[in-house]
């Protein structure tokens, strides 16, 4: 495992690359092509005269700039208290013996099972019983519960892996419950933290049909929902569609590689054993 | 700071929702340890409980009481007992469409493990270009299910799509293949677009899996004159089993479910070769506005999903023993 | 600080969530009677003002209307179509609905049952409705009651290449053996490398109601219908001899005669039109915006497309599906009035000539059809078709109908079945959606 480079690793590696990467040098590709070219057989693998309209128009004709603002605070609210929330709950699991632990997990992993489609419409009758139709808040809960469930197993698999003898040493140090959670345990699961992260961030990121369905008024679509709207019944706007789509990974991009150098780090054994 | 102010009002309201069975007996016999130790966890997972009681329990149940109905959930509600079950479940489009279901999840997540273990294992090696590998392959679960169908959609197309014409240009077919066409190949096709965007969550869990195992341990197996397939077997495996049996579930899960990207490649053709249940339900919800019989079908996935999670768990279980 | 206020809903939500047993919905907090100039909102759920062009031409009304009537606001709820209903629904069950909502022959008798439609006679007048054409109004009626103010109409034809079937010498086809024909004659081998690069027809065949709703049509012209009122209840002619041979068409068009383009089953609307605005195909059925989708796409077709009604069996006539939309006033809108003086403008011949003009889909009202704008000659073929509409069956299982059609010609195209078997599985299949829904 621990054998340093081996070159059958990079062969690997770019093949893969290479199966991701065909893809979206077609959506890139795509992007940059002028209607009269998007179709033709042959196709053409790069545009005769690449065209970045398609990227301005994303800015100019559509309300892009409303779209990622919303999704960005409902995604990064919804990350954050989906991640508080399960770090918090798959601490408890993994740390105390209490009667109802086994149903909670059995709960969470339930609550999964039921087709999601089915779920819109009492979604939609819970928000607006509240009042909360066609705000943020409701696509921050909305996500918050789609993603709690599998950040607290994660994170309940992560936890368990750090020995307890970590949280009694430091409860005989003084610390409380909540201080040797959030002082000394979590920070070691800091990988299974981002990952859960990452995890939480790109579902709220795309998810399309409770957004559409909670929201109405343009100044609350998000990202997705305006993505969707680029496909009509009878056309599909193509290069708007793509060159949306690009933009729409950019955040996503940004994050996994500012958090990515967490996944690998976090934990030495060292830290454990002592 | 917004943790502990969760956690501390709600630890008093935690038990209300929590199937306490009232003071019993056992309640009594608690040591002062357990006792803690229950109040501690209530009020650790009280945060969570409360929005998935809120936001899932309801719909839940909505969702099994609509099921007994035909209803358009509005000024129709005609109690029909179990009869959309017994006619659903009697239907041998459905029973198809169950089967089809299953070996599309089943594939899917088969080639997520394999493809997303074997790419976490190599990215957990020390190597050059890790980083830029790593946020390579990352990159299809970043884009949204539509898009990753549509773009699928057209790669696969006869006439302008980018497969045909790579396989022509290499000569290894000298004339178009129309890939969607073809019910096996349909299948197959649907279920690759599926992986690639499938496979980086699992592979981004088993990173951070495996960095979660202790290098001592390795260094002790290499000590002890373990190979790297005993490490793998008896390090590496066990200490990734609890988060792999979770994701494994819950993307069978999820891709049992899975709807959109089926639904705008093929929309269930040629013929019902990917006419995944999820298309039905869909179809019979908001094409037909049957609400009721398409929740007693949402029913049903429900139920077989709970089985499914069910054997793998067992399984687990027998394994570990 | 952002946070503060959901985490605070958050709690109220749990705390709540209790109480959350019945959960019957309040009506909104809104005015009851607005007065004469009163300020009002009127809420317009449309999947056209989220596609192009048409969305602008929408928001482009709705200013002017504005500008017109100070005291009214008018708010658009932008749904790609393909989710509209969807979206209706939810919102018919949560008590929500829109001002005016969009409306169709599909959905229709939908809207009905769920009584979200107000009454659109009395609303728009008697008068009024007289402007109509006579097919698109008598489409959006159910049970003598209009449903929705018919907005624009595409009616089914076939589209062709009329530069190429001059070059051939043929005119278009009356008939499906002259179309056989036809289809065969313009499957050719432009650049003579061996390989067929152009092909007669773009077959739409998917198993969805982009597909089955070009299928049905089809299968009419040969007098089968898929849905025939016998009594109180429906019957089927899906596996009468005319439906067989409808059937046997889609399968000889593709392994007899070749004349389709390679992978008909996932060849969708959008990829149909691809296929003639590339220069691959010669014919399609469709309507006549198509002309406007395919001239972007490839400028140089200009003046080489033109429309002309579906070919027919002998004997039997040429038949077409009005692809239409249409505007509703909902019933639980507290301004109804408002809501169709609204439509009303909309439907002007001003306005109507301007959504024509943008996207080629053509006007319902009398004295913008007469307008030459909509009868410049490449449209001729399709107003013609216009004439031969067939009012599509009210049922809410409509859509099954498409999607059971789309799944048998694919076993017959792909010789899993033969036109017989197929007319007798479709045939089933349509009598289980009936009594299903019984």
């Amino acid at each position: 495992m621990r054998s340093g480079a081996n070159p059958a690793y990079y062969v690997l590696l770019s093949v893969a690359a290479l199966f991701v990467l065909m893809p979206v040098f077609w959506m890139v590709s795509t992007s940059l092509k002028p209607e009269t070219e998007l179709f033709l057989a042959p196709p053409r693998l790069w545009a005769s005269s690449p065209d970045v309209s398609a990227f301005i128009r994303v800015f100019t004709d559509y309300p892009f700039v409303d779209y990622f603002r919303n999704s960005l605070v409902v995604v990064s609210a919804s990350t954050v208290i989906s991640l508080a929330f399960s770090t918090l709950s798959a601490y408890g699991l993994s740390r105390f013996e209490f009667r109802g632990r086994a149903s909670f997990l059995t709960f969470l992993l339930i609550s999964q099972m039921f087709p999601s489609i089915m779920l819109l419409i009492p979604y939609y009758k819970i928000m607006e019983t509240f009042g909360l139709v066609n705000t943020q808040v409701a696509l921050i809960l909305t996500y918050v519960s789609f993603t709690i469930p599998f950040c607290s197993w994660m994170m309940y698999g992560y936890f368990k892996s750090i020995p307890r003898e970590l949280d009694e040493a430091a409860s005989i140090d003084g610390a409380g419950r909540f201080a040797t959670f959030a002082r000394i345990v979590l920070p070691l699961t800091l990988p299974g933290v981002v990952a859960t992260a990452i995890y939480s961030f790109v579902t709220g990121w795309n998810e399309y049909m409770f957004a559409l369905i909670l929201t109405s008024s343009e100044d609350m679509k998000t990202v997705p929902v305006g993505i969707g709207q680029l496909i009509g019944q009878y056309k599909i706007q193509w290069n708007d569609l793509m060159a949306s789509s690009l933009y729409a990974i950019i955040p996503l991009m940004i994050i996994f590689i500012f958090l990515q150098r967490y996944l690998i780090s976090g934990l030495t054994a060292g830290g454990v054993k002592s | 700071m917004a943790l502990q102010t969760q956690a501390r009002p709600s630890s008093q309201a935690g038990p209300g929702p929590m199937p306490q069975g009232g003071k019993s007996p056992r309640a009594a016999r608690l040591t002062p340890h357990a006792i803690r130790d229950q109040r501690a966890g209530l009020s650790f997972i009280s945060p969570s409980l409360l929005v998935m009681v809120a936001l899932i329990i309801y719909p839940l149940g909505y969702g099994l009481y609509i099921s007994f109905f035909r209803t358009n959930l509005r000024n129709q509600w005609d109690f029909v007992g179990f009869k959309f079950f017994i006619q659903t479940l009697t239907d041998p489009a459905f029973i198809h469409s169950i089967g089809v279901t299953l070996l599309f999840a089943v594939l899917v997540v088969l080639g997520n493990l394999v493809i997303g273990t074997a790419l976490a294992l190599i990215l957990n090696t020390e190597m050059r270009f890790r980083t830029l590998f790593r946020a390579i392959l990352i990159l299809p679960w970043l884009f949204p299910d539509v898009v990753v169908a549509l773009i699928f959609k057209w790669i696969y197309n006869p006439l302008y799509g980018l497969l045909n014409y790579g396989l022509m240009t290499v000569h290894l077919i000298d004339k178009p293949i129309a890939w969607l066409d073809d019910p096996n190949l349909a299948f197959v096709a649907v279920v690759i677009s599926c992986i690639w965007k499938g496979y980086p969550l699992v592979m981004i869990l088993i990173l951070a899996g495996l960095q979660s195992i202790p290098k001592e341990r390795y260094e002790a197996a290499s000590l002890d004159g373990a190979g790297p397939i005993g490490s793998f077997r008896h390090i590496t495996l066990p200490g990734l089993l609890p988060v792999l049996i979770v994701s494994i579930i819950l993307d069978t899960v999820w891709w049992f479910k899975h709807f959109t990207i089926v639904w705008l490649m093929t929309a269930g053709g040629p013929i019902d070769a990917t006419k995944v249940v999820s298309i039905d339900i869909y179809r019979v919800a908001f094409q037909n506005f049957d609400f009721g019989r398409a929740s007693a079908m949402a029913v049903i996935v429900f139920v077989i999903c709970l089985a499914i999670s069910i054997v793998y768990r067992k399984l687990v279980r027998d394994n570990e023993s | 600080m952002k946070l503060t206020k959901p985490l605070a809903a958050l709690l109220g939500l749990g705390l709540a969530g209790a109480v959350l047993t019945g959960c019957s919905s309040q009506a909104g907090a809104q005015s009851t009677s607005a007065p004469a100039n009163a300020k009002v909102t009127l809420t317009v759920l449309s999947p056209l003002v989220v596609e192009t062009p048409s969305g602008d031409v929408e928001k482009a009304y709705a200013a002017e209307y504005q500008k017109l009537h100070p005291n009214v606001t008018i708010e658009f709820i932008g749904v790609p179509m393909n989710d509209a209903y969807a979206k209706i629904s939810t919102l018919a069950t949560g008590g929500q609905m829109p001002d005016i909502f969009i409306n169709s022959p599909e959905f229709s008798a939908k809207a009905k049952q769920l009584g979200i439609v107000a009454d659109m006679d009395k609303l728009l007048g008697a008068d009024y409705l007289k402007g109509f054409a006579k097919a698109p109004l008598d489409q959006a009626k159910l049970g003598g009651k209009t449903q929705f103010a018919p907005y624009f109409t595409i009616p089914t034809g076939l589209l062709y290449r009329s530069d190429l079937f001059k070059q051939a010498g043929i005119t278009p086809p009356t008939t499906w053996s002259a179309f056989e024909a036809d289809a065969k004659k313009l499957t050719v081998d432009t650049n003579n490398d061996g390989q067929t690069d152009r092909w007669g027809f773009a077959m739409v065949g998917t198993n969805d109601g982009s597909g089955g709703s070009r299928f049905i049509p089809v299968m009419r012209t040969f007098g089968a219908k898929e849905l025939v009122k016998s009594g109180s209840s429906w019957t089927t002619q899906f596996d009468s001899a005319g439906a067989i041979k409808a059937f046997k068409l889609y399968g000889d068009l593709v392994n007899k005669d070749h004349a389709v383009p390679p992978g008909p089953l996932q060849t969708g609307y959008a990829q149909a039109n691809a296929l003639l605005a590339t220069d691959k195909a010669a014919m399609m059925i469709t309507g006549p915006h198509t002309i406007g989708a395919i001239l972007t796409q490839n400028p140089a077709l200009k003046g080489k497309l033109a429309g002309a009604p579906l070919p027919h069996a002998p004997g039997e006539k040429s038949v077409s599906v009005l692809g239409m939309l249409g505007w509703s006033v909902s019933q639980d809108s507290k301004h109804q009035q408002a809501a169709a003086d609204y439509i009303k403008f909309v439907l002007d011949k001003k306005n109507q000539l301007a959504f024509n003009a943008a996207t080629g889909r053509f006007p319902t009202r009398n004295d913008a059809l007469a307008d030459p704008q909509v009868n410049r000659p490449e449209l001729k073929g399709f107003i013609a078709a216009q004439d031969n509409a067939f009012i599509l069956p009210a049922v809410p299982y409509y859509a099954n109908l498409q999607v059971i059609a789309g799944g048998d010609y694919q076993q017959v195209i792909l010789n899993k079945m033969t036109p017989e078997q197929a007319a007798k599985d479709a045939a089933e299949q349509t009598k289980k959606s009936i009594s299903d829904n019984g």
